[in-house]
């Protein structure tokens, strides 16, 4: 670990450099440390995303992918750094605080309300708001038809996929502009590896900016945008998808030749 | 091949749950026991019938006291041992209201909020009851609601809530000392006599083969008021935003904090209304019953718990299920043994449930 990342140190400065960028900036994360508790696992992370971007962070197990995405959801120990989303200080907020800013985030595991129904678990993801709102239902059941099949159905009892599924929608129910994603694939057949990846260019492709953690490095690299790779808690390198998985030291170290 | 199936089938059944079928051929003896009974004359149907409709009182004031108890449990993830002291001080808070509005003028207003300390005043001689005293009955009903709402918002903030993050055995020791200070302040208040509350309600008689099953007016105001309450409780959990985010929240907390549900809030809802139901099965408790004391509610807990982990701990549905398997148990009991032993049958049978079915009546459904 420690010989991967004094090599990785004099390769790329990822700091600040932003390449073939979208629209305005959306989230703006500067010299972030964060943790749990007392133990530290960020140190000094910057990362952004921009308006409709689809930005993902790739890297070996432990090295912080998920602790950086809490982070922006207020779900760590703040330690020092700031967190910026449309131009708003968010840093430290609590996560029910965050939620109304207009960003959404599906957690790996355990994302589903299991003894609520699928429309049940939607109207959960509306919380916030009086009323459910009609428009954003009809918006996920037209994303999503099995939620529409099943809507009065037990989440616990549909299959793996089908509750990734849920799980995104009840993130969508407020139509947010940024929406987190924690392993989206994890845990699922490959053909329906291939079906999650199509639905999460399909949300993007609709507006919607995305950060997404996923183990699946190579295929994630495909898909996005932008790619971030953290290694030790600390940014590695940053650039386009396509360019990170052409590069030589990115490919040996990180993404298994 | 059909019979030899079945055999093996069987044979497999007995070896694998031999508990399972030692259960069944006691169940099997004492119904038939039952049957030779009521055959021979020795035992009556109405007495069976009375016995039936004494349980399922029972079980009503149980299951709705269990409530309270299952919805902290499953929503705070903490057993609540000062859930006993709740009942017995919304009694006492109800019952203060309910002899200070029949008794105004007919005796001194410190007796009356005293409950009678002492034997200073009689409920009988103030002829309390629904149909008696209708109002001071409503009244004491609603103050045993509210008062055990303010008591247990006012402890949650003052001692629970401080120690929320903590594990649930520290909560629970916590919830145990509760209950002394609050049982031994209301004995501290009231004394410590079990006084006769209620004057004897009208009752009429059900002719039931070969007697009567006498039915009185405060069973049919428990009935009413319980199984309101009851199907209250249900609408507002399928129904309701709030009681689709306690169910959120008792399926999985974190996963609520960030879908944006207040947990606090809901946290706060779910002490009042489950204290709310708790304040309210004292009252009926001792409408029911007739007589209060300081220790009735802590009594009253052990079935409560017994009803509660049957059913299946956290489930609404199962705490009243429980309830009236508990309390059918206590009273059907004395058929066969001695009804100081009633509540022994009841933990028995309680026992023997969760040996079957170790996870309860209603597990895994949650708050639902």
């Amino acid at each position: 670990m420690s010989s991967d990342a004094t090599d990785a140190n004099d390769v790329t400065a990822a700091t600040d450099s932003t390449p073939d960028v979208a629209g305005d900036e959306l989230l703006r994360v500067r010299n972030l440390d964060a943790g749990y508790g007392d133990l530290q696992i960020l140190t000094d992370v910057d990362m952004d995303v921009h308006d409709g971007e689809y930005v993902t962070i790739v890297g070996p197990n432990g090295a912080g992918k998920s602790t950086l995405m809490k982070s922006v959801f207020g779900l760590t120990a703040h330690m020092g750094g700031t967190v910026t989303f449309e131009g708003e200080d968010i840093t430290g907020l609590r996560p029910e605080e965050i939620i109304h800013e207009g960003i959404g985030y599906v957690p790996q595991n355990d994302n589903v309300f299991a003894t609520l129904t699928v429309q049940e678990n939607l109207e959960m993801g509306a919380y916030i708001l009086d009323d459910v709102p009609q428009d954003a239902l009809d918006m996920v059941f037209d994303r999503f038809p099995i939620l529409r099949e099943r809507r009065d159905q037990k989440a616990g009892t549909m299959s793996g996929g089908q509750q990734q599924m849920l799980a995104m929608g009840r993130a969508l129910m407020l139509d947010p502009s940024l929406l987190l994603l924690d392993e989206p694939s994890a845990g699922l057949a490959p053909d329906l590896v291939e079906e999650m990846f199509d639905k999460i260019d399909e949300i993007n492709d609709a507006g919607t900016a995305i950060l997404m953690v996923e183990q699946n490095a190579k295929e994630a690299l495909r898909r996005c945008d932008r790619g971030y790779v953290l290694a030790n808690g600390e940014n590695r390198y940053v650039d386009s998808g396509d360019k990170l998985l052409n590069d030589e030291q990115v490919r040996r170290d990180f993404l298994g030749g | 091949m059909g019979i030899a199936e079945t055999y093996s089938r069987g044979r497999r059944f007995a070896v694998d749950r031999p508990g399972a079928i030692l259960l069944v051929l006691v169940a099997v003896l004492l119904f038939g026991d039952l049957l030779v009974g009521l055959a021979t004359g020795r035992t009556a149907f109405s007495e069976v019938g009375s016995l039936l409709w004494d349980g399922l009182m029972r079980g009503l004031v149980i299951g709705l006291a269990g409530i309270g108890l299952s919805m902290t449990y499953s929503i705070l993830n903490f057993a609540n041992f000062a859930h006993g002291d709740y009942i017995t001080a919304g009694a006492f808070s109800g019952w203060a209201t309910t002899y200070l509005f029949a008794g105004l003028g007919r005796a001194d207003i410190g007796s009356l909020l005293l409950v009678g300390a002492g034997g200073s005043v009689f409920g009988g001689a103030l002829g309390i009851g629904i149909t008696g005293t209708p109002f001071a009955v409503i009244a004491g009903l609603v103050v045993a609601g509210v008062f055990a709402i303010a008591l247990s918002l006012a402890v949650d903030r003052v001692i629970f809530r401080p120690i929320r993050d903590q594990d649930g055995i520290t909560l629970l020791i916590t919830s145990i000392g509760v209950a002394f200070a609050l049982r031994y302040m209301m004995q501290f208040v009231f004394g410590s006599d079990v006084r006769g509350t209620t004057a004897q309600p009208p009752s009429l008689s059900l002719y039931f083969v070969d007697g009567a099953i006498r039915i009185n007016m405060h069973d049919l105001t428990l009935v009413v008021v319980a199984g309101g309450l009851m199907l209250g409780v249900h609408l507002l959990l399928q129904r309701t935003k709030l009681g689709k985010a306690m169910r959120a929240m008792a399926d999985n907390e974190d996963l609520a904090r960030v879908t944006g549900i207040p947990t606090e809030r809901v946290v706060r809802s779910v002490w009042i209304i489950g204290g709310g139901l708790t304040g309210v099965a004292g009252y009926m408790f001792v409408l029911w019953k007739g007589t209060l004391g300081f220790n009735d509610g802590w009594l009253l807990l052990l079935l409560i718990f017994a009803a509660v982990i049957l059913g299946g701990i956290g489930s609404i549905y199962g705490a009243i299920a429980g309830g009236l398997v508990i309390g059918l148990t206590a009273s059907l009991s004395v058929l066969w043994i001695p009804s100081a032993f009633a509540r022994a049958a009841a933990f028995v049978v309680m026992i023997l449930i969760l040996l079957v079915k170790p996870s309860g009546l209603f597990s895994g459904r949650a708050t639902a």
